[in-house]
C-alpha cells in the first residue's frame, strides 16, 4: 500500500501492431462522438488516443511504424498554467485532469500542448439513435465549445480505488477494472497501466528497467522537460527507429 | 511662410467644430454603410455562437486563426494613441498638437475592436465573465493568475480605462466650448453634464494639464505591458517553436508602434481630405511623422531580422521547417513577400524623399501599405506558427479562414471607422485647446536673413536658474 | 505685426543676441577655461598613468598565460565588453539629441564624442580575443549557418566581428574629427604654441564658409547614423560571439538588443559622470548646467526602466516554459552561484535609479544624477562580470558541441579573478580615463561652435509676468 498514487503508463512500441483496438475502446468508453470522414478531413476528429503511423525508408524497403499517443499527463504540463479558469489542473494522483464545467474554450491549452492531444468540441456532439443507449453513464457527455482529452479513464480509477478502500484491500495492477479501456483492449499487451509510486507494480519495474543506461525507455519530447507519466519503449530491430522525441 | 500663420481663436473654433456643427454630404451614406457591415459582422457572430465554432476554419492543431491575428493587429494599432500623445507630450514635440485627439480616440476604438475577437472566439462566450472578471463567483475559484490570458484582460482593461480617461480629460475644454455653442437645450444639457463644469479658470486649467501629464506618464508602463503580455500569450508556450522566442515582447511593441503610427498618418490624411483641416495638419506634420516612421520601421526591421536569425541559429529542424513554410511555401510564401515589401521595402526608401514625406497622398498610400503588411505579419506569426512543422509530422495542419471569420474581421475594421465617424460628429477630432496653446507658444526667430519657427519651452522655470546658480 | 489667438499684438519675430561680441565672449570664455591646466590635473593624470602601466603589465601577463584554458579569460572579456558598453556608447549621447534637435545637448556633446578616442584601447584588448573566438569548425551554433551552406569560410565570425569593431572605432574617430573641425580652426587662429600648430594641422583648412558648414553638418548626420547602426551591430556580434556561443541552449533572440541597450544606459551614465567632473573640477560650471543633468536624467530614468523590461522579457519566457535547457541557463546567470551578484546588479542598475530618478528634484540636481550614474556604471561592470565570467566558465568545459546544457553542468561557484585580471580591469579603465583627460588638453571639452550656434536659436522674452526661453527649431 502506498500513500499516494501516481498513475502512469508504459507503451511498448515494439509490440504495437497498429490495430487501432485501443482507439475504438476509448471511443466507446468515454462517450466520444463518432468521427466521420468529414471530421478527419476538417482535422477536427476527436481521438483521445490515436495511432500515428509513419512510413520509413524508401520503396521497396518501406516499413510502417506505429506509435500510440494519448495525453502524457505531464508532471510539469505546458497546458496547465495557461488555462485562465483552472479548467485543467494537476491532481494529487499525477493526473492532468480536465474539468469540463469550468472550461470556457479559449483553446490556449491546445496550443500549448506539444503532443496535440487536446481536442476541442467544434460542434454539439451527436450520436445516431441506435447508439444513444450505449453511452457510458460514468462519463460526462461534453457539450460544444469545451476542451477534452484522455483522462486515463479516471472513472475507472475512481471506482476501483474507492472499492478497494471500502474493502480495505491493496489495489494491485489491473484489480477491480482499474485499467483504462485502451489497456484492456490492447491485444498485443503493448499498453501497460499502473501506479508509479508503488515499487512493486509492473509499470514501476518496467520503468526502472527501461530508463537505466542503455534501456529502451524514453519520453516523448524529453527536451521540453514536461516530465511525462507515459514511458515509451523503443522498437527493437536492426533499424534505428526515428522516434519523435527530438 | 504658409507654415507659420497665426490663426485667431474664433477661426480655430469655426474650423475645428465644423465637423460637429454641420453634417457633410458623405457622412450619412458612409455611416449607414459601415453600420451595415458592423451589423453583418454581429450577425455572423451570433450565427457562430448559435452553431458553435465549427463554422470557422479552425481545426487541430490550428486552434487560433485570423481572430487572434486580428486581435494582435488592433492591439498594435491601439498603441498609436499613447505613442503619439503621451510620449510626444512628455518629450514636448510641438508637432503632436493637432493629431493627438484623433490618435487617442483611435486607441479607444481599436482597443474595443481588439477585445471583440478573443471574446467572440472562445467556445462558450456566455461564460466569458469567469475569465475576465477577477472574482470567484459561485464557483469558488478565482481566475488562474499564472495564465497570460488573465494578465491580458487586466492589462487591456487598464489600458482601455486609462486611455478613455485620457481622452476625456483632454476633451474637457473642448466640450465646454461645445456646451457654450449648442443651441438645442437638450444637447446643451448633455454637453454641460459632460464638461463637468469646466469654465476655464486657472485652477481648472492647472488640474487639467496636470491630469494630462500624469495620465500620460502613468499610462506608459501600461502601454508597454499590454503588448508584452499579448506577446507572452504566444511566447511562453514551449510547444510552439515559432512562438517561443524571447524577443517577442519588444518585437510586438515596436511592430505595434510601426503600424499604429502609420495608422495615425492615415487618419491625418483622411481628416485633411474629409474635414478640410489642411490649415492645421500641414506638410510639416506629415514630414515629422514620416521621420519618426523611418526610425521606427528600421528598428522594427532589425527586430524582425533578429527573430529570424535566432530561429535559424537554433539549428532545430522544426524551426527551420517552420521558417521555410512561412517564407517559401504556398500560400504563405507570397503573403510573406507581400508583407516584407509593403511594410518595409516600399515605404521606407520612399520616406527618405522629402517630396514623399510632405505629400498627403503619398503618405496616405504608403501608410496603408504598412498596415496591410503589418496585418499579414501577425497572420504569419499566428497561423504558420500553429501549423507547426514539428517532429510529429502526423499532426501538421492547414487552415483556411471561413466566411464567418472573414465577416467578423471585416466587422472590426468597419467598427473602428464607424466609431471614429460617430465621434467626429459629436466631438471635435482635433483638440481646440491644444492647437490654441501651440499658437500661444509659437514665436518666430530671426536667424540671419531667415525667419524660423520657434516655441516657448516648458523647461526649467526661470527662477530656478537664478536661485541655484 | 501679428496677432496671437488672444488678439494681442506680438512682435513679428524675436531677435536673438548673435552679435560678434557675444560670440567672441562665448569662445573666449571657453578657450580661457580650456587653456588652463591645473596641477591637480597632472597629479590625477599621473595616477591614472601608473594604473594604466599596471594594466599593460597585466595584459602582457595574460597573453603569456596562453589561450588554451578558456575559463580563465572571462574577466578579460568582461573588461573588454565593459569598455565597449561605456566609452564606445557614450557618443550616442551626442548623436541622438543632435538628430532630434535637442538644444540641451550642446555643452556635453563634445565630451561624449571624445570618449571614442578611448575606443583605441578596446582595439588593443580585442586583438587577443581573435584567437579566442570559436571558429565554425567544431560544430558550434552559428549565425553563419556553417555546414548547411557551402562556401562559408570557417573563420567568418572572426572576419565580421573584427570588421565591425574596427569600423566602429574608425567611425567614432571620424565623427569626433568632423565635429571638432571648427574648433580646431579656432585653436589655429587664437591658440598658442603647440595647440596652434596642431589645430592648424587638424583643421584641414576650415574657413567657416557656408559650403563647409553644410558639408560638415551633412557628414556629421550621416556618420552619426552609421555609428549608431554599427554600434548596434557590434553589440550583436559581441553578445553572440563572446557570450551565447559558449552557453549551450542559450538561444535568446532578445539578448543582442539587451546588450546594446545596456550600452546606451552605461553610455549615458558615462557622459553624466563626465559632465559632473567637468562641471565640478574642469571649470565648466557656467556652461554645464541643470538643464543637462535634467535632460540626461530623464534619459537615464527611461533607460533604467527599459533595463527591467528587457531583462524581464527574456527571463519570463525562459522561466515560464520550464524547458530544462533554459532552466539551466537561468541557473547559470540568475539563480545559481551568481544569485547575490545578480541581486546587487538589479539594485544598482534598476531599483536605485528608478526609485530616485522618478523624483524631479533628484533629476534637477548635480549630485543626484552623478551618484546614480556611478551606481549604474558599477552595476554594469558587475553585470559584464556576471555574464562573461559565467559563460566563459562554461566554455572552459568545452561543451561547444552540445546543443543544450544540463543542470548538472552549471558551475557551482564563481571563478576568482587572478592578479592579472584585476590589473587589466583597473588599468584599462584608468587608461580610458587617461586618454580622455589628455585629449581634453587639445580638444576643447565643451563644444565652441555648438555653443555659439545656440545663440542663433535661443532668446529670452517676457511672457505675461514671467521670463521664458524661446527655442528655434531649424529645419
Amino acid at each position: 500500500m502506498v500513500d499516494s498514487n501516481k498513475w502512469g503508463m508504459v507503451v511498448d512500441i515494439d509490440r504495437c501492431t497498429g490495430c487501432q483496438g485501443c482507439v475504438v475502446a476509448c471511443q466507446s468508453e468515454n462517450n466520444i462522438p463518432i468521427n466521420l470522414e468529414e471530421h478527419f478531413n476538417q482535422r477536427r476528429a476527436i481521438q483521445w488516443i490515436r495511432i500515428e503511423r509513419y512510413w520509413e525508408g524508401e520503396y521497396p524497403d518501406v516499413k510502417a511504424r506505429f506509435i500510440p499517443i494519448m495525453c502524457q499527463h505531464c508532471g510539469s504540463a505546458p497546458c496547465e498554467p495557461v488555462c485562465p479558469v483552472y479548467a485543467t489542473y494537476h491532481n494529487n494522483e499525477g493526473l492532468n485532469v480536465q474539468v469540463y464545467n469550468r472550461c470556457i474554450g479559449t483553446r490556449f491549452c491546445a496550443n500549448g500542448c506539444p503532443y496535440h492531444v487536446r481536442f476541442f468540441n467544434f460542434w454539439e456532439p451527436e450520436w445516431p439513435e441506435s447508439l444513444k443507449n450505449q453511452l457510458n453513464p460514468d462519463v460526462t457527455v461534453r457539450s460544444r465549445g469545451i476542451m477534452e482529452k484522455c483522462s486515463f479513464c479516471v472513472q475507472r480509477i475512481q471506482r476501483s480505488t474507492r472499492e478497494s478502500e471500502r474493502d480495505n484491500e491493496v489495489l494491485e495492477d489491473g484489480d477491480r477494472g482499474l485499467n483504462p479501456a485502451c489497456v484492456n483492449a490492447c491485444a498485443s499487451n503493448s499498453l501497460i497501466f499502473g501506479n508509479f509510486n508503488d515499487p512493486d507494480s509492473t509499470v514501476s519495474k518496467m520503468k526502472e528497467d527501461a530508463m537505466q543506461e542503455g534501456g529502451r525507455g524514453y519520453r516523448l519530447m524529453e527536451n521540453l522537460g514536461t516530465d511525462t507519466n507515459v514511458i515509451y519503449l523503443r522498437k527493437v530491430d536492426e533499424f534505428v527507429v526515428e522516434a519523435p522525441h527530438g | 511662410m504658409q507654415e507659420h500663420t497665426q490663426l485667431s481663436h474664433k477661426q480655430i473654433n469655426e474650423d475645428l467644430l465644423k465637423g460637429v456643427l454641420t453634417v457633410p454630404k458623405w457622412w450619412l451614406p458612409a455611416v449607414s454603410f459601415l453600420g451595415l457591415v458592423v451589423l453583418t459582422g454581429l450577425g455572423a457572430f451570433f450565427f457562430m455562437m448559435y452553431h458553435g465554432l465549427g463554422v470557422t476554419g479552425l481545426n487541430r492543431p490550428v486552434m487560433w486563426g485570423v481572430f487572434i491575428a486580428n486581435f494582435v493587429f488592433w492591439i498594435g494599432i491601439s498603441h498609436a494613441g499613447i505613442m503619439i500623445s503621451a510620449i510626444l507630450r512628455l518629450t514636448q514635440a510641438e508637432w503632436r498638437r493637432p493629431i493627438t485627439r484623433a490618435a487617442e480616440v483611435m486607441t479607444v476604438f481599436s482597443l474595443i475592436a481588439a477585445l471583440h475577437t478573443p471574446l467572440m472566439h472562445v467556445g462558450r462566450p456566455w461564460r466569458v465573465l469567469y475569465w475576465i472578471f477577477p472574482y470567484d463567483f459561485s464557483r469558488g475559484i478565482w481566475p488562474n493568475i499564472r495564465s497570460p490570458f488573465v494578465w491580458d484582460p487586466s492589462a487591456v482593461g487598464t489600458y482601455l480605462i486609462a486611455s478613455s480617461l485620457f481622452v476625456f480629460v483632454c476633451l474637457l475644454p473642448d466640450i465646454a466650448i461645445l456646451r457654450d455653442r449648442a443651441k438645442k437645450p437638450i444637447v446643451k444639457k448633455i454637453y454641460a453634464q459632460m464638461a463637468l463644469g469646466f469654465r476655464g479658470t486657472p485652477r481648472q486649467w492647472k488640474l487639467q494639464i496636470l491630469a494630462g501629464i500624469l495620465l500620460s506618464a502613468l499610462v506608459l508602463p501600461v502601454f508597454v505591458s499590454v503588448h508584452s503580455i499579448v506577446s507572452w500569450d504566444f511566447a511562453v508556450l514551449i510547444g510552439v517553436e515559432g512562438w517561443h522566442s524571447t524577443i517577442f515582447a519588444p518585437y510586438f511593441i515596436i511592430g505595434a508602434i510601426h503600424s499604429g503610427v502609420s495608422a495615425v498618418a492615415m487618419l491625418m490624411a483622411l481628416s485633411v481630405w474629409l474635414y478640410g483641416l489642411d490649415k492645421y495638419i500641414k506638410p510639416d506634420h506629415f514630414d515629422a511623422i514620416a521621420r519618426l516612421l523611418i526610425v521606427v520601421a528600421t528598428t522594427w526591421f532589425f527586430f524582425f531580422f533578429l527573430e529570424w536569425v535566432y530561429a535559424l541559429y537554433t539549428l532545430a529542424p522544426p524551426e527551420i521547417a517552420l521558417r521555410e513554410l512561412q517564407a517559401f511555401q504556398w500560400p504563405y510564401g507570397p503573403l510573406f513577400a507581400i508583407f516584407i515589401i509593403t511594410s518595409f521595402v516600399i515605404p521606407v526608401p520612399l520616406w527618405l524623399f522629402k517630396r514623399v514625406r510632405r505629400s498627403v497622398v503619398w503618405m496616405f498610400w504608403t501608410t496603408v501599405l504598412v498596415n496591410i503588411g503589418m496585418w499579414l505579419e501577425r497572420f504569419l506569426i499566428v497561423i504558420p506558427g500553429l501549423i507547426r512543422r514539428t517532429h510529429m509530422t502526423f499532426d501538421w495542419g492547414t487552415y483556411h479562414p471561413s466566411i464567418v471569420e472573414i465577416l467578423i474581421v471585416v466587422e472590426t475594421f468597419a467598427f473602428v471607422c464607424l466609431g471614429m465617424l460617430l465621434f467626429a460628429k459629436v466631438l471635435p477630432l482635433v483638440p481646440l485647446f491644444d492647437v490654441k496653446e501651440g499658437m500661444v507658444n509659437r514665436r518666430l526667430i530671426k536667424v540671419g536673413r531667415r525667419v524660423i519657427p520657434a516655441t516657448i519651452r516648458e523647461g526649467l522655470p526661470h527662477h530656478y536658474y537664478e536661485k541655484k546658480q | 505685426m501679428v496677432n496671437d489667438p488672444g488678439d494681442r499684438v506680438l512682435e513679428p519675430y524675436v531677435e536673438t543676441d548673435n552679435s560678434v561680441e557675444t560670440r567672441k565672449a562665448v569662445s573666449d570664455g571657453l578657450l580661457g577655461i580650456h587653456n588652463i591646466t591645473s596641477n591637480r590635473f597632472w597629479q590625477f593624470a599621473a595616477l591614472f598613468g601608473i594604473m594604466f602601466i599596471f594594466g599593460i603589465v597585466g595584459f602582457v601577463w595574460k597573453l603569456s598565460s596562453g589561450f588554451d584554458d578558456k575559463s580563465t579569460w572571462g574577466y578579460y572579456v568582461a573588461v573588454f565588453a565593459f569598455l565597449m558598453t561605456t566609452s564606445s556608447a557614450a557618443p550616442m549621447v551626442a548623436i541622438a539629441p543632435r538628430i532630434a534637435n535637442s538644444h540641451w545637448r550642446r555643452p556635453i556633446s563634445r565630451a561624449a564624442e571624445i570618449w571614442t578616442l578611448a575606443g583605441c584601447l578596446n582595439l588593443i584588448l580585442y586583438i587577443p580575443l581573435i584567437w579566442l573566438l570559436p571558429s565554425l569548425e567544431n560544430g558550434r551554433r552559428s549565425l553563419w549557418f556553417y555546414g548547411q551552406q557551402e562556401g562559408v569560410p570557417a573563420y567568418s565570425p572572426h572576419i565580421w566581428a573584427t570588421l565591425a569593431i574596427v569600423g566602429l572605432v574608425l567611425l567614432g574617430l571620424s565623427l569626433l574629427w568632423l565635429s571638432t573641425l571648427p574648433d580646431f580652426a579656432v585653436l589655429r587662429d587664437q591658440g598658442e604654441g603647440w595647440k596652434k600648430k596642431w589645430g592648424g594641422k587638424l583643421a584641414l583648412g576650415w574657413r567657416g564658409t557656408s559650403a563647409q558648414w553644410n558639408w560638415q553638418h551633412h557628414r556629421m548626420g550621416v556618420v552619426g547614423a552609421f555609428y549608431f547602426m554599427m554600434l548596434v551591430f557590434v553589440h550583436f556580434f559581441i553578445s553572440v560571439e563572446f557570450l551565447m556561443v559558449h552557453v549551450p541552449g542559450w538561444i535568446d533572440s532578445l539578448y543582442p538588443i539587451t546588450h546594446a541597450h545596456n550600452a546606451l544606459q552605461a553610455g549615458v551614465a558615462t557622459v553624466m559622470l563626465t559632465m559632473f567632473f567637468l562641471r565640478q573640477f574642469g571649470g565648466y560650471k557656467d556652461y554645464i548646467g541643470l538643464d543637462q543633468f535634467w535632460g540626461l536624467g530623464k534619459l537615464l530614468l527611461a533607460l533604467s526602466l527599459l533595463w527591467f523590461w528587457f531583462w524581464f522579457s527574456s527571463f519570463n519566457v525562459f522561466w515560464y516554459g520550464g524547458k530544462p535547457s533554459e532552466q539551466a541557463v537561468l541557473e547559470l546567470f540568475v539563480k545559481g552561484p551568481y544569485l547575490y551578484l545578480f541581486i546587487t546588479i538589479f539594485i544598482l542598475v534598476f531599483i536605485l535609479p528608478w526609485f530616485t530618478m522618478i523624483w524631479n528634484p533628484v533629476r534637477r540636481s548635480v549630485w543626484g544624477p552623478a551618484i546614480l550614474a556611478t551606481s549604474v556604471l558599477i552595476g554594469t561592470l558587475l553585470d559584464r562580470i556576471r555574464l562573461y565570467v559565467a559563460s566563459w566558465d562554461v566554455a572552459g568545459r568545452s561543451m561547444a558541441k552540445e546543443l543544450e546544457m544540463k543542470m548538472q553542468d552549471v558551475p557551482t561557484k564563481i571563478q576568482t579573478p587572478g592578479y592579472e585580471d584585476i590589473f587589466i580591469m583597473v588599468g584599462f579603465i584608468a587608461g580610458s580615463i587617461l586618454i580622455f583627460m589628455l585629449a581634453t588638453r587639445l580638444i576643447p571639452a565643451v563644444n565652441l561652435w555648438e555653443q555659439k550656434e545656440m545663440l542663433l536659436y535661443k532668446a529670452e522674452i517676457q511672457f505675461h509676468r514671467t521670463k521664458v526661453t524661446v527655442m528655434g527649431k531649424p529645419r
